[in-house]
């Protein structure tokens, strides 16, 4: 019973990433939408892509909504170190056009619906 | 016919060609979103919150770059607050007075409110920190906190 309680306390107090509350967590990710905002339509014109930049506004809004659910402030600081990291490459221009497109690629293939495809994607 | 076409799109892009390596970034991109190069990108019909917007942003610095001195009123502030928010394609125009919150309200998310503030940004040409940022939830409070920034008194 008593370890219990002990294994519960030390368990609430994990070593934070980068923001100790839920506050500054909410602060770095609106900064973070701040600046991928302010970076899109020079992103546009350096890479040239085929998008404008509404669309990679909208693109921008559906990456952040993926994520909206998450509550763990460890998860949040991580996933806010990874925009950082895809912004920087961005900014510097070490991706290639071809990075960029990729946000705009689906990750999964759409199921079979008609019996043909059903059939050739093997009946599941 | 179809000759002339052509050599008035090579002179256009022979010119923005030329802009590109003139003009600053800024108004480059402000002109590019105003529909120079729409045969590059597929700009949307519908009416974008950009392209007013970046017409007013640039309407804004040449009527500040003209006269720095010159300090806009409470009603020019209230009349630029209110034209932004309008402009705003996830508010509904007939809903927005000073005093609609846009959280509770207008419905808006918090990255739409960051949206907002980056707008009310761009319109008055100064950096809004965070702190001040979340305090801003209606149009009121923003008309007060430009004309305390902005130093004018009623």
């Amino acid at each position: 019973m008593a370890s219990r309680e002990a294994v519960r306390a030390a368990v609430r107090q994990v070593r934070p990433i980068l923001s100790a509350d839920k506050g500054e967590a909410r602060k770095r990710v609106l900064n973070l939408y701040k600046a991928w905002y302010r970076q899109i339509p020079y992103v546009v014109m350096d890479y040239d892509i085929p998008k404008s930049v509404e669309q990679c506004r909208e693109k921008l809004r559906q990456e952040f909504e993926k994520h909206r659910h998450v509550t763990d402030i460890r998860v949040i600081d991580m996933l806010v170190v990874k925009g950082q990291m895809e912004l920087k490459e961005t900014v510097e221009i070490w991706k290639q056009k071809g990075h960029i497109m990729n946000y705009f690629k689906e990750t999964e293939e759409p199921k079979p619906t008609d019996f043909l495809s059903k059939f050739l994607a093997g009946h599941e | 016919m179809a000759a002339l076409v052509q050599g008035v799109r090579g002179a256009l892009a022979i010119s923005s060609c030329l802009l590109r390596a003139t003009l600053p970034r800024a108004t480059i991109v402000g002109l590019q979103q105003k529909g120079i190069h729409t045969n590059l990108c597929g700009v949307t019909p519908s009416a974008a919150l950009l392209r007013s917007r970046n017409e007013s942003k640039v309407a804004a610095q040449r009527w500040m770059a003209s006269n720095p001195g010159v300090k806009p009123t409470v009603v020019e502030i209230k009349d630029r607050v209110l034209r932004v928010c309008k402009d705003f394609d996830k508010v509904h125009a007939e809903k927005l007075t000073l005093e609609t919150h846009f959280l509770n309200d207008l419905g808006l998310d918090s990255l739409d409110h960051v949206e907002i503030i980056m707008a009310m940004e761009d319109e008055f040409g100064f950096e809004i920190p965070d702190g001040d940022a979340e305090r801003l939830l209606r149009p009121a409070d923003i008309v007060r906190y430009v004309a305390d920034k902005e130093d004018i008194y009623e």
